[in-house]
């Protein structure tokens, strides 16, 4: 069945989107099988400084002499705990807020519209420069800072959606027929909610990554961590990196893998969000 | 998606986005340019508004640097870092001066000091003029140490010794070219207090009872070989000229400008600067070509570990600091954070740069078996510890320290703050260890004595917690001893002392590169306790 459901997915994908999803489990495995597919310590050094690549070390070593490829390895569970984390969190959220809204209607709908609007026109990348400086540096806290940020974007469409499904035929017969709040949300709202926020999320774990990084590329990530932004942090302050051919590989690697795993998140929700569309569906 | 990222990696570094743009794949497009490809240079200010090359007959000798706003240049409204002081101390004289060797007479000629090491009489050059024309005297030398007695300028030597009134008793000018200063106890440290106090001329000063915000033209009036033609707080820029009726040595500079750069090896290259800074990885493209030379800066900054004595009850172990010592290779990390533009830390806590250093103290080199093998002894195996650092550079080394650590098992916590609360909270004494760095190696030894002393219990400046007698005993003695051949001589003791107890690890000094055009100005010279080509005033003029 589940098989069955993810071969249909596949045959509705583009060319474009089924690169995106091999990229995306790509880059998973990398993750996930980081000790087994790295030869070398992530954390340590083990060779020289600013190794070219080639030899033991893959992708080279920075100025530490720790080796690339496993950092970006290992970063790589960073990213993509920092991507997913975001994207339930602020997904969850915004859905309980946009369904809430929608289904209540009244002041209350109008209270959280416009705390959306608030949290929509509110700069956020200096908003969350402030907030991650103020809670400290911990990957925990740089999740629930993304996540409040973003919630706000999937409330809304979950609240347009559930308004427009409040209206449906079925749905007001199940309320005459004595159907509860809590009934009519899970047993009808929520199957039809789940793919459009599906897509809601991918494009929110998007956007959670390259925030990450680029926290931890201005100094405002956890300088623990080792997530692909770290790495380019430190290769940025570097001073005079690109009068040398050490950004060939200590810049340009953890970039690389940074930008395929935007694009293939960017490519995989185009898809999916022509595939969930409610328009295109039911049409 | 993309704006975010532009705005991200554009805040921090345009050419980064070059980068990107270059791979392809791109996200952002159309911004910066990389070094190769960097647009234009600005033109420089002198070329904008002319130069003093037509005022002066022969052919004048302008040198341009990196700008920056460093303050207003009175010795009341500068910044109170390196490159505001220094540029105050262009069109301000003081007593003495300081030379690659060490201090030189200057404005006083000569001095005495009686016996007991409480009077000093300095006496004056004769016919020093003020920029404006009139004539400086002992009147102005005792007006100045009043008057900062009252209004406390930037920058100040020692403690603020000379501001002491329990200290210095009495300034008198006994002639018009002769000034006793007359003081409670005998303290090596008075002679360059007094020696580099700015003097300010009376006849401009009497009548300001605001000097922190007097931004008049005549607050730069001073007697020094410069005088501030043009500065621009919004561009950063300056503009000195040499004063035609210097009494001294002459300037060989005519004109000094600073102007705004943004990356300052690209400025270089493009002649727009004529002196840089760069790191270790440039050294090959500047070493071979003959038009350019290279100094290797003396290494006056540095970084340190601390111990928090208070707090962690082993750091009382000497055992276990000496261990820390061996397993810490300090060579390590200058190759690798500094890349190799450092020396490795000096036990004796004196840099190996400083002319007071003593060569022969233990050295600690990096010896892992023993360490282990002290540990031992000590029962001190695994230890846990917390390193409090700053940011980027310094995670880096916390990290190098952590992973060095590891191999004798002591866990290391590397915790990163951001630099203010780094720094308080060193300032509370919250923390296990700390690493700090800092510049003012190379200045007068007495800092041992003030960073060990086990009486002085501040934070910031001391060691609290940390007491050896043997260091409170020499500490004290060499401060009073005024004959600098024995004073040297306790100094030396006082590191061999240190050294032996580790009471804090030095970790390394940076030294770094610059470079020059021999061709258009060679006369760029260090002062003997600073790492900074630019901010010796000798630098300037025809010294030899």
């Amino acid at each position: 069945m589940f098989l069955l459901k993810i071969s249909k997915i596949w045959q509705e994908l583009t060319a474009f989107g089924r690169v995106g999803l091999v990229i995306l489990l790509l880059l998973i495995f990398m993750a996930v099988a980081a000790p087994y597919i790295t030869w070398q310590p992530h954390n340590i050094s083990s060779g020289p400084s600013l190794k070219p690549p080639g030899g033991a070390h893959l992708l080279g070593t920075d100025e530490l002499g720790v080796d690339l490829w496993s950092q970006i390895c290992y970063g790589a569970r960073v990213s993509l705990i920092v991507g997913l984390g975001t994207a339930l969190l602020a997904g969850l959220g915004g859905a309980i807020v946009g369904t809430f809204a929608g289904y209540r209607g009244g002041w209350t709908e109008r209270v959280l519209m416009r705390l959306i609007d608030i949290m929509i026109v509110m700069p956020d990348l200096p908003v969350m420069v402030i907030l991650a400086a103020f809670f400290g540096s911990s990957l925990r806290n740089i999740i629930i800072v993304l996540a409040l940020f973003s919630w706000s974007h999937p409330a809304r469409i979950v609240r347009a959606q559930v308004l427009a499904l409040k209206e449906q035929g079925y749905i007001k017969m199940a309320r005459i027929y004595g159907g509860g709040d809590l009934y009519i949300i899970f047993k009808h709202l929520l199957p039809e909610l789940i793919p459009i926020l599906a897509v809601s999320m991918i494009r929110l774990a998007g956007m959670a990554i390259v925030t990450e990084a680029g926290l931890s590329f201005l100094g405002l990530g956890d300088p623990t961590s080792r997530s692909w932004g770290l790495i380019i942090n430190h290769a940025l302050n570097f001073s005079g990196i690109y009068f040398t051919p050490f950004w060939k590989w200590w810049l340009f690697y953890p970039w690389l893998f940074l930008t395929l795993l935007i694009t293939a998140l960017a490519l995989l929700g185009r898809d999916l969000e022509r595939i969930a569309d409610p328009r295109v569906a039911k049409g | 998606m993309s704006r975010n990222i532009s705005r991200l990696i554009g805040v921090k570094n345009i050419s980064f986005l070059m980068v990107l743009s270059m791979v392809g794949l791109l996200l952002i497009a159309g911004c910066g340019g990389s070094p190769e490809t960097a647009p234009a240079p600005q033109t420089p200010l002198a070329q904008a508004e002319g130069t003093g090359a037509e005022d002066v007959p022969r052919d004048p000798v302008v040198i341009r640097l990196e700008g920056g706003d460093w303050g207003y240049c009175s010795p009341f409204t500068h910044y109170s870092r390196g490159p505001g002081i220094f540029k105050m101390q262009l069109i301000f004289d003081s007593l003495l001066e300081r030379s690659e060797d060490g201090y030189v007479p200057w404005l006083a000629e000569s001095w005495e000091i009686s016996d007991d090491g409480k009077t000093y009489l300095f006496n004056l050059q004769q016919g020093v003029k003020w920029h404006d024309g009139k004539e400086m005297t002992a009147d102005d030398v005792v007006f100045s140490i009043n008057y900062y007695r009252e209004y406390p300028p930037v920058s100040i030597f020692f403690g603020g010794i000379l501001t002491d009134p329990d200290y210095l008793l009495e300034v008198t000018a006994v002639s018009d070219y002769q000034v006793r200063f007359v003081t409670s106890e005998a303290k090596a440290t008075f002679l360059p207090a007094a020696g580099l106090a700015r003097i300010i001329p009376r006849h401009i000063w009497e009548n300001v009872d605001n000097p922190h915000d007097y931004l008049e033209p005549e607050a730069v009036i001073g007697c020094g070989p410069y005088r501030l033609t043009d500065y621009n707080k919004e561009h950063g820029t300056y503009r000195f000229e040499s004063f035609e009726d210097y009494w001294g040595i002459q300037p060989r500079v005519d004109v000094i400008e600073f102007v705004p750069v943004s990356d300052t090896i690209l400025a270089f290259e493009n002649g727009e600067i004529d002196l840089t800074e760069i790191p270790t990885d440039l050294l090959s493209r500047f070493q071979e070509d003959p038009e350019f030379a290279v100094k290797v800066n003396p290494g006056f900054w540095g970084y340190r570990l601390l111990f928090n004595y208070e707090r962690i009850e082993v750091f009382s172990n000497k055992a276990l600091r000496q261990a820390l010592a061996y397993a810490i290779d300090r060579q390590d990390l200058a190759d690798k954070i500094a890349r190799g533009a450092g020396t490795p830390g000096n036990p004796g806590i004196l840099p190996v740069h400083h002319v007071w250093c003593n060569p022969d103290v233990p050295q600690y080199a990096y010896d892992l078996e023993r360490a282990k093998q002290m540990l031992q002894q000590e029962d001190l195996t695994d230890l846990s510890l917390t390193l409090l650092v700053g940011q980027d550079r310094e995670v880096r080394i916390g990290e190098l320290l952590s992973e060095q650590l590891a191999k004798v098992d002591i866990q290391l916590r590397v915790e990163s703050v951001d630099l203010q609360s780094r720094d308080s909270r060193i300032r509370d004494g919250q923390y296990e260890l700390a690493l700090v760095g800092h510049g003012g190696w190379g200045g007068d030894p007495d800092y041992l004595r003030s960073r060990f002393l086990s009486e002085l219990s501040d934070w910031y400046t001391g060691t609290p917690g940390y007491y050896n007698p043997q260091v409170d005993e020499l500490g004290q003695r060499q401060l009073s001893e005024t004959d600098v051949n024995k004073r040297k001589e306790l100094i030396f003791q006082l590191q061999q002392v240190l050294a032996e107890d580790v009471p804090e690890i030095p970790l390394y000094n940076t030294t770094g590169y610059t470079v020059y055009r021999p061709d258009k100005y060679d006369g760029w010279m260090y002062m003997f306790d600073h790492h900074n080509l630019t901010h010796s005033k000798l630098s300037f003029l025809d010294w030899k």
